[in-house]
């Protein structure tokens, strides 16, 4: 089965032949790949040497983190590939984009107002928890719809706290 | 002379607190919220009695009862720890008054020191050097602010009242732009905190935050035990701390002023128990009172770990009324110590606190490695306290051998289940400008982001790339096996349903 891994500018062709050969851009290595008691981090053996990294799962592709580093992995097969050429190019990325609150909390502050247009990096919302005022940003532009909470709020973790279209 | 303590606190803290009272041969106490029933400290104590439900004010905070649960165990002292009630002033006399030793100062030392105007007044009266400023003198007007602005001198800063994290704070260079910068700091404060006032304070600049642990006998003994530096800071926040600071490092002589400064600052008050001085010190190392700290800090074990006292230990010989073990000559720093706390909250996503059942949790250990900590798998961090879940803690010989080490210990801690700084940490231990200790105050906001210490250094993106795509290899096959015709005895719709249900 190949693979295109892309990391930042990179892009990685990985053939997985069985479970114990790899070949990366050509190169052939010897694989032993584990997750540790069912948990989101790994251990590879390759040609021996050995790496252990968390991979967590995202919307925008895997999160590695390996030796402290974090690399954003986009990985697809071939066929997920053709098809998205075939598509012509990337997804358009103009869908709504739904604040959820990250972790439960009170909500301090609303900065933002129904049908208020907003940048990216704007502030949303602040967020108190854990004695922390966070502030939940919009990731891109766009306006503020549907805003379902308001100051003093208590919310419940992944609970949407408005919408941005 | 006691023999049981409660230990009024949680986490982390309270266990360290309950480890000397078991050195001591003290029964420890525990009282705990309903959050906290699967909690370490509660596992630990030799006693532990619920307080209430889980928000502080319902439980951590509520004093009254906390007394009244000490005085039915029969404890005959309270360790308030640090945070919650440990610099209430009232709460160490309402102790006094029900007749239990309270393992700090007295409740005028908490006073003093905690009026941030009168302790600024005292440690000035004692001719010692404060920090210029209007911090503490109530709400001001434009009018009077401008009047003593001069006086401060610039340039200076301008600080909202309530709350901090840099929001509405502005640096006046002269004083024909402080009206317009007064009014746009009192709009963000105003927005921000709903707080509008102001107060000023010189700006110091190239500033680092030093402090200096103090220990003070009942019979009047007052000694230090060297300073920590902890500029490592991120909204204020402490991140890091180290012993000793590598911007004093081997100047003896700096150490012992402020030293000397930071023991008069304590008889100033009569202080009696453990406390810390904290300093700003500028680049031509003048150094200023910034504020003292009436209880344990959390940073305390590098300094246990350069001089070999067991700070906690000496808290509650204190308490007991005895005198103290050392004195000054015999307090000598030895190595270096680096503290990095361990906080749930995700580097790569804006350091925003992560909540949730910790399902996994690998303590790095080896020679000169500590860990203070109050998770263990299958505890779950909840959002009502401190994302503060643990302190990593070295010694090394030399500074740099503290690092490697620290570096080591990072790559070993496993922590699964919620996200940690560590990462953070390890970029930092990987800075040039860290390892060479040329960082003040503002380093992490100005000078440090996780992108650009990844850059160039230890490329294992062909690594990451063969990992991700074994992991998405993993979960196609898992999907092709799991829609496998003729392979279960239900239906394959019901089970991919239940396999998506599992996943969600």
């Amino acid at each position: 089965m190949k693979y295109i891994a892309t990391i930042g500018k990179h892009e990685y062709l990985v053939e997985i032949i069985d479970e114990h050969t790899v070949i990366l851009d050509g190169q052939s290595y010897s694989v032993d790949f584990d997750s540790l008691n069912d948990q989101p981090v790994y251990s590879l053996l390759l040609d021996g040497h050995s790496y252990e990294s968390y991979v967590y799962p995202g919307d925008e592709g895997m999160q590695v983190i390996l030796h402290g580093h974090q690399f954003l992995a986009n990985v697809e097969d071939e066929r997920e590939r053709r098809l998205r050429a075939a598509a012509g190019g990337k997804v358009s990325k103009k869908t709504v984009f739904h604040l959820k609150a990250p972790m439960p909390g009170l909500t301090v502050a609303v900065s933002v107002e129904e049908g208020q247009e907003v940048a990216a990096g704007e502030v949303l919302v602040i967020l108190e928890s854990m004695k922390m005022q966070n502030e939940l940003k919009s990731p891109r532009a766009g306006k503020v719809s549907r805003l379902l909470v308001r100051p003093g709020d208590r919310v419940e973790q992944r609970q949407t706290l408005l919408s941005v279209v | 002379m006691f023999t049981k303590v409660l230990i009024a606190n949680r986490g982390e803290i309270a266990v360290r607190i309950i480890r000397a009272c078991r050195e001591l041969g003290v029964q420890t106490v525990g009282v705990f919220s309903e959050a906290d029933r699967q909690a370490l400290h509660v596992r630990y104590a030799d006693e532990a009695y619920l307080l209430g439900p889980a928000p502080a004010r319902d439980s951590y905070l509520r004093g009254d009862k906390i007394i009244s649960i000490a005085q039915k165990c029969g404890a005959d002292a309270i360790h308030p720890g640090y945070g919650f009630l440990a610099e209430r002033a009232d709460f160490a006399e309402a102790c006094q008054e029900a007749g239990l030793a309270f393992i700090g100062p007295k409740p005028s030392a908490i006073a003093a020191m905690g009026d941030k105007a009168v302790a600024r007044a005292t440690v000035a009266r004692a001719g010692i050097p404060v920090i210029p400023g209007t911090e503490g003198e109530g709400a001001l007007s434009d009018d009077e602010l401008l009047a003593v602005a001069p006086k401060i001198g610039f340039p200076l800063l301008i600080k909202p009242t309530a709350g901090g994290g840099g929001k509405g704070m502005r640096e006046v260079v002269e004083l024909g732009e402080m009206p317009n910068l007064l009014n746009a700091s009192r709009r963000e404060a105003e927005a921000s905190f709903g707080d509008g006032n102001v107060y000023l304070e010189k700006l110091v600049k190239g500033a680092r935050h030093i402090e200096i642990q103090i220990l003070a006998d009942t019979q009047g003994n007052v000694i230090h035990l060297g300073e920590r530096e902890c500029s490592m800071q991120r909204r204020h926040q402490k991140l890091l701390e180290e012993s000793p600071s590598p911007f004093v490092a081997d100047d003896q002589a700096l150490r012992d002023r402020m030293g000397d400064v930071a023991v008069r600052t304590a008889q100033a008050v009569s202080y009696v128990n453990a406390g810390t001085i904290e300093f700003l010190v500028d680049r031509d190392k003048n150094f200023f009172f910034l504020e003292m700290n009436t209880r344990l800090q959390v940073e305390h074990p590098v300094t246990e770990l350069v001089t070999g006292v067991d700070i906690v230990r000496e808290q509650i010989r204190i308490a007991r009324g005895r005198q103290l073990r050392y004195t000054q000559d015999d307090i000598v720093m030895n190595g270096c110590a680096i503290e990095c706390r361990i906080n749930a909250e995700d580097p790569y996503n804006d350091f925003l606190p992560s909540t949730g059942i910790v399902t996994h949790s690998l303590l790095p250990t080896g020679p000169a490695v500590r860990v203070d900590t109050g998770i263990y798998p299958g505890f779950e961090i909840s959002p009502y306290y401190d994302s503060l879940i643990s302190k990593l803690i070295v010694w090394g010989d030399k500074r740099s051998e503290a690092i490697l080490r620290m570096r080591r210990s990072l790559e070993e801690y496993r922590i699964l289940g919620v996200r940690t700084n560590i990462p953070f940490h390890q970029s930092l231990m990987a800075s040039f400008l860290f390892m060479g200790g040329f960082y003040d105050t503002r380093f992490v906001e100005e000078k440090f982001s996780m992108e650009s210490a990844a850059e160039g250094k230890d490329d294992s993106s062909e690594i990451a790339a063969i990992i991700a795509s074994l992991v998405a290899h993993q979960q196609t096959q898992r999907a092709a096996h799991i829609i496998q015709r003729n392979e279960r005895d239900t239906s394959n719709w019901k089970w991919v349903s239940r396999w998506e249900r599992m996943r969600k």
